[in-house]
């Protein structure tokens, strides 16, 4: 075991004695270095772009996103579409006026880059028609007469044509207050082959339509993926303001603590570099920024400024204890600082790692992101810092109330020391008992998955959320959609022996709870088969006969198969989007491919937005327990390692634990579901949660290897580093706590979720660890008393 | 956020009478033409009929859930028990006057188009594919009697008879071709599988009773369906119009309902039928005689003979919606049908009963001072004040 430690911890003892010594012996050429490193990469940061894209939320390994992506192009247009309302504020949708903003719109929309404008639909454009049956056979006509001048009369007949078109619901409110124009949109435009730009899509809907056409008596809904991705990017970017509200705050505190102009500015300087050269060399690896990685500069500046802060105390104690002069007390503080301050920052990096065991591009990206910010903090703040400080040092009247606060007794942290008596310590462990089985009780309404309705990454009250809760009051389609793709040899799709047995696979989801109904090609031949004969119900059924089938498919709306006829989506419309309701879903449909075993015909799971969360879920359902035992695993194992005792393993992880217990609880208790945003937070958490337990372990370690009973060695420890950790947690609360003003509700989550955990985990460091110690004794010494 | 629509084409100007759908469907579906739909469809499969691994004549209705919510043509009362068919071999059943339904097991899965009882115990329903059904238990559960595949035999074997007895001292060459070309079709139908529906059926005791269906199919079995003989070819229908509905009226005469005005009578308790004068050329779904005979067809073309002129006469009703089923309460007509119609008898007028609903309706049938009623989307209770009742 010490064999193995040693020659584990080798390459850091050893790396400590080179930089060291190379730091200290080339000074300018080192600071030049990183300055010319500052430059190249912080032009490469400046390059850097907001991006989203929906393939990589999505578990990309799991088999129903697999499915999806071997027929993502016949799918195409499937989801990908936005709808845009014009609604009447006062009156209806039969006036002159509406419909000439109605018509506009409809025009305005077909000339924006990127919509498919054959498939664009209002009650404007001519593929909108409405039908009757007479004695003679169909008769039909687009809804708008080609007549129309805007008179009551042609009003009227609008009305009637709208009736007759089976529109209502669909393209016209139930309440004839609103109408729809249906946009789908082109992922990858079919001439150019160009992408479609999500963010310049929404800005100019927004631009073209929102605002144009808005006024006192008319209201503009859009909802839509496009819309949601063009949302997220906006706020996104809107989040960087907070950025600088962070670094303000933290500014004004470090120099209340620090009480030095320098040891407030260069902390702050090397942490600014640790982000840039961070989003740099992301940049460089080729990736973007998206709205889950945008929090990664928060925490890296954060850990950046946590680790300054215990660089510049230990140079400032030095400077006051002992008298070093500048290039000394920054030698020593280095020497001090880089054996914790290095293993604490692995076990961050290691913490961010091990949310690489979840298969979601998002998280994985987040991971690497995270995981690049923690390995530049070793350069920018283990050794740049130190070094700046070797330089200007802390100034004179830092070091003047260093020396005032070591004088005189600090009798806040005698309250703490009480903690490591067995007294305090019995309280505290009992205490902690209490709080752990509560947060179990309270997790036990820990839910998978998005809760609320509408675009869960959204706030409830976000513009889009309203918009999309107008439509889903006003129009019968639900947004919440589930396809099945049925996939078939080709030229199958629509065989006798397909239709039937959708047509029975549909009547069985109708019984399932959650299911509100279902449309696919079986609908339209069925309908039209019933259409053929004069709309009588009593033949709404697949016909036996093939070319009856064939002829009913005459004219198939666009997605509901594609071009070989080799697949044929079921679309679903469910309830809403809660993980139970997914699950069920999902077993039904297996239950029923499980019993309905035809050759050539298989039913495939899943694409659609429910269909996505229902794979996403199951993937975090999985992920959730194995992140936690990879993140639990691998920090023990390097307490392991550092500290060579079971015992402080348990000290340092058992506070996070509960952390981790009542962070559940607080979830459950708070509506927010385990989802792609939030599963990181424990990972999170945990890794940057142990450095505290890291630095007052290793600290009082030295205390009690000195001779000081327990209680005494944790008094010298608080009286020394207390104050410093108590800051650490203070600024990683601020760097995330201001994320719970994100107009993006998974962002908002995060930053809630992660103040709790970063102060949870501060005051288990505190309290927690020392009981713990107390109760332990991991190193043999009684103490039945608190020494003066 | 997928919307469909079912339009015609929008390639064709506006306001043009496009093909007869019926007749579109007949040249589809008629088995000399078939050539022609190729011309007008995009996809071809080859058959599929081929592998019948999961046939819907063969497998068993799925029972699930809120079966009483589905597509649901037609409503019987017993008298002790309401029993509801529709999609998917869908069979409800229930003893509380249809404030709980239960779902029946039934052997096949096909459309059910229509369903009657002879007493309180014995009960038919018939459906796509040619399915007739039989319970023997209140329709708890059903057997399979017939498909399609016998009744194509049936009706060969009737031509293949009638032929035989053909000599041309008694039947002129153009009959005997005619039946030739009746048997050819029987053939080519046979060939095709059980491709027509039976959309109506009229049992005048327990042992004689009537199935008729699309292209002119009638059946008739004088055994309470131990045997079956196909009577369709006798019928005065040589189009092979499909035969809607059939009703025994007051008088015992026999009436069929068709296609394009077709309207068909027997007062030889169906031996020998003749053809009406039709005073319209649509298609007629729903019959009931209140102070006179009342017919109801497409679009709200609805007629009342006139006993004493012996004619037919117009009826307007206020709404231009396709009648679908009609039944008489207190002496007085109350009929349902397309877009949630619901319409009562006032005097010789007709005035909606209640609000307007959405969804058609297929089927009503009385039960106290209520009215069941069958559609789109399964059983609906209305009083007969016209307010929905409470479930």
């Amino acid at each position: 075991m010490n064999k193995l430690s040693a020659l584990l911890l080798w390459p850091i003892q050893t790396s400590e004695r080179l930089a060291e010594y190379f730091l200290y012996t080339h000074r300018k050429l080192v600071l030049g270095l990183f300055l010319i490193a500052t430059v190249i990469l912080g032009w490469q940061a400046s390059q850097i772009r907001p991006d989203a894209s929906f393939i990589k939320m999505i578990p990309s390994s799991h088999p129903y996103v697999e499915n999806y992506i071997n027929y993502r192009d016949d799918l195409a247009g499937l989801g990908n579409s936005i709808r845009v309302v014009v609604a009447a504020k006062n009156g209806d949708i039969f006036t002159a006026e509406f419909q000439e903003t109605l018509k506009n719109v409809t025009d305005e929309l077909f000339f924006i880059p990127g919509v498919d404008r054959s498939a664009l639909k209002s009650i404007w454009t001519p593929n909108v028609r409405w039908t009757e049956v007479t004695e003679e056979g169909f008769v039909g006509g687009p809804v708008i007469p080609a007549k129309y001048d805007g008179s009551a009369q042609s009003l009227e007949q609008v009305r009637t044509n709208i009736l007759r078109s089976g529109q209502v619901g669909i393209l016209v409110a139930n309440d004839f207050r609103s109408a729809m124009v249906q946009v789908p949109l082109f992922d990858k435009h079919p001439d150019t082959g160009e992408r479609l730009n999500y963010q310049s899509f929404s800005e100019q809907v927004e631009e073209l339509i929102r605002d144009k056409y808005s006024s006192d008596s008319i209201d503009i809904h859009i909802t839509g993926f496009a819309k949601i991705v063009g949302d997220l990017i906006d706020g996104a970017t809107e989040v960087a303001l907070f950025f600088a509200v962070a670094f303000l705050i933290t500014l004004a505190l470090l120099y209340l603590y620090s009480g030095s102009v320098m040891g407030t500015i260069v902390p702050l300087i090397c942490s600014l570099a640790a982000v840039i050269w961070q989003l740099g060399l992301l940049k460089m690896l080729g990736y973007g920024i998206d709205p889950y990685s945008m929090l990664v500069p928060f925490l890296v500046f954060a850990i950046a400024v946590s680790h300054g802060v215990q660089i510049v105390n230990t140079i400032t104690l030095e400077s006051a204890t002992n008298g070093a002069d500048k290039i000394q007390a920054s030698r020593h503080a280095f020497k001090t600082i880089y054996i914790p301050g290095l293993t604490a920052l692995i076990s961050d990096g290691i913490g961010f790692i091990t949310l690489m065991v979840i298969q979601i591009q998002v998280i994985q990206d987040l991971a690497v992101a995270a995981s690049i910010g923690v390995a530049v903090i070793v350069l920018t703040n283990l050794m740049l810092l130190p070094l700046l400080m070797s330089y200007v040092g802390v100034g004179k009247n830092a070091i003047a109330r260093a020396k005032r606060n070591i004088a005189k007794e600090n009798s806040h942290w005698r309250m703490f020391s009480v903690f490591a008596t067995p007294k305090g310590a019995t309280m505290a462990i009992t205490v902690a008992l209490f709080m752990l089985v509560g947060g179990l009780y309270f997790s036990q309404d820990l839910k998978i998955g998005d809760l609320d309705k509408g675009a869960p990454e959204l706030r409830l009250d976000s513009r889009y959320n309203l918009d999309n809760a107008f439509i889903t009051d006003n129009y019968s389609t639900s947004s919440d959609v589930f396809v099945v793709m049925v996939a078939t040899e080709e030229e199958q799709c629509s065989s006798f022996q397909t239709l039937s047995l959708v047509d029975r696979f549909q009547f069985y989801l109708q019984g399932i709870e959650g299911v509100q109904s279902s449309i696919s090609l079986t609908d339209v031949s069925e309908r039209v088969t019933a259409g053929l004969n004069e709309w009588n119900l009593k033949w709404r059924s697949v016909s036996r006969n093939q070319f009856v089938i064939n002829a009913s498919l005459a004219y198939v709306p666009a997605g509901l198969m594609n071009s070989n006829c080799s697949l044929l989506p079921v679309i679903v419309f469910l309830d809403d989007h809660k993980a139970e309701t997914l699950k069920t879903i999902t077993a039904a449909v297996e239950d029923f491919t499980d019993n309905h075993q035809v050759e050539g015909i298989e039913f495939l799971m899943a694409a659609g937005k429910a269909g996505f969360e229902a794979a996403t879920n199951e993937v975090i359902e999985d992920a959730q327990y194995e992140m936690l035992i990879w993140v639990y695993s691998v920090v023990s194992i390097l307490c392991l390692l550092t500290f060579r005792s079971i015992s402080t393993v348990i000290c340092i992880i058992a506070p996070l634990a509960l952390t981790s217990v009542l962070c559940q609880a607080l979830m459950a208790q708070l509506g927010i579901g385990v989802k792609v945003a939030t599963l990181p937070v424990i990972a999170l958490g945990v890794g940057i949660g142990v450095d505290y337990g890291i630095y007052i372990y290793s600290k009082m370690k030295t205390y009690l290897e000195q001779g000081h009973s327990l209680a005494a060695a944790y008094l010298e420890t608080l009286q020394s580093t207390g104050k410093s950790v108590a800051f650490t947690g203070l600024t990683l609360g601020i760097g995330v706590v201001l994320w719970v003003l994100s107009p993006i509700k998974f962002q908002a989550d995060m930053g809630i979720l992660l103040t709790f955990m970063f102060i949870w985990n501060m005051l288990g460091a505190l309290i927690l660890l020392p009981a713990i110690a107390c109760l332990l004794n991991p190193y043999g010494k009684t103490s039945n008393k608190v020494e003066p | 956020m997928i919307q469909v629509t079912f339009q015609a084409d929008p390639e064709r100007p506006p306001n043009i009478k496009i093909i007869t759908g019926y007749q579109m469907f007949k040249r589809i579906t008629g088995s000399s033409l078939l050539i022609l739909c190729s011309l007008f469809t995009p996809l071809s499969p080859s058959s599929a009929s081929e592998q019948l691994t999961s046939d819907r004549l063969s497998t068993s209705a799925l029972t699930r859930e809120g079966a009483e919510k589905s597509l649901l043509l037609s409503v019987a009362n017993t008298g002790k028990r309401l029993v509801a068919a529709g999609e998917q071999g869908v069979i409800v059943y229930s003893d509380d006057q249809g404030k709980k339904w239960q779902q029946a097991s039934v052997p096949a899965s096909t459309l059910l188009t229509s369903i009657k009882f002879t007493d309180t115990q014995t009960g038919w329903a018939i459906g796509h594919d040619g399915l007739v059904l039989k319970t023997a238990d209140s329709g708890s559960s059903w057997k399979s009697v017939l498909s399609g595949n016998d009744i194509n035999q049936l009706r060969i074997t009737a031509l293949e008879n009638l032929l035989g007895s053909m000599t041309t001292d008694n039947f002129t060459p153009e009959q005997i071709e005619d039946t030739e070309y009746a048997l050819d079709d029987a053939v080519i139908a046979q060939e095709e599988g059980p491709t027509s529906p039976l959309l109506d059926m009229l049992f005048l005791n327990s042992s004689h009773g009537f199935l008729i269906g699309a292209y002119g199919t009638m059946l008739e079995t004088r055994d309470a369906g131990q045997s079956w003989q196909f009577i369709g070819h006798k019928l005065p229908n040589p189009e092979g119009f499909h035969l809607n509905r059939i009703y025994q009226l007051k008088s015992g005469r026999l009436l069929i309902l068709g296609e394009a005005g077709l309207l068909l009578a027997s007062d030889d308790k169906g031996q020998s039928w003749l053809n009406l004068d039709s005073p319209y050329d649509g298609s007629f779904f729903s019959a009931a005689e209140s102070d006179a005979l009342y017919i109801m067809g497409l679009r709200g073309n609805t007629f009342r003979f006139d006993d004493q002129n012996q004619n037919w006469q117009r009826v307007e009703l206020p709404v231009a919606a396709t009648i679908n089923d009609a039944i008489v309460v207190e002496d007085q007509i109350i009929m349902v049908g397309q877009g949630g119609t619901l319409l009562r008898q006032k005097g010789t007028g007709f005035e909606p009963l209640g609000k307007r609903q959405l969804r058609t309706f297929t089927s009503l049938t009385q039960v106290a001072d209520s009215l069941v009623i069958t559609g789109e989307t399964g059983i609906v209770h209305l009083s007969l004040s016209g307010k929905e009742a409470a479930q």
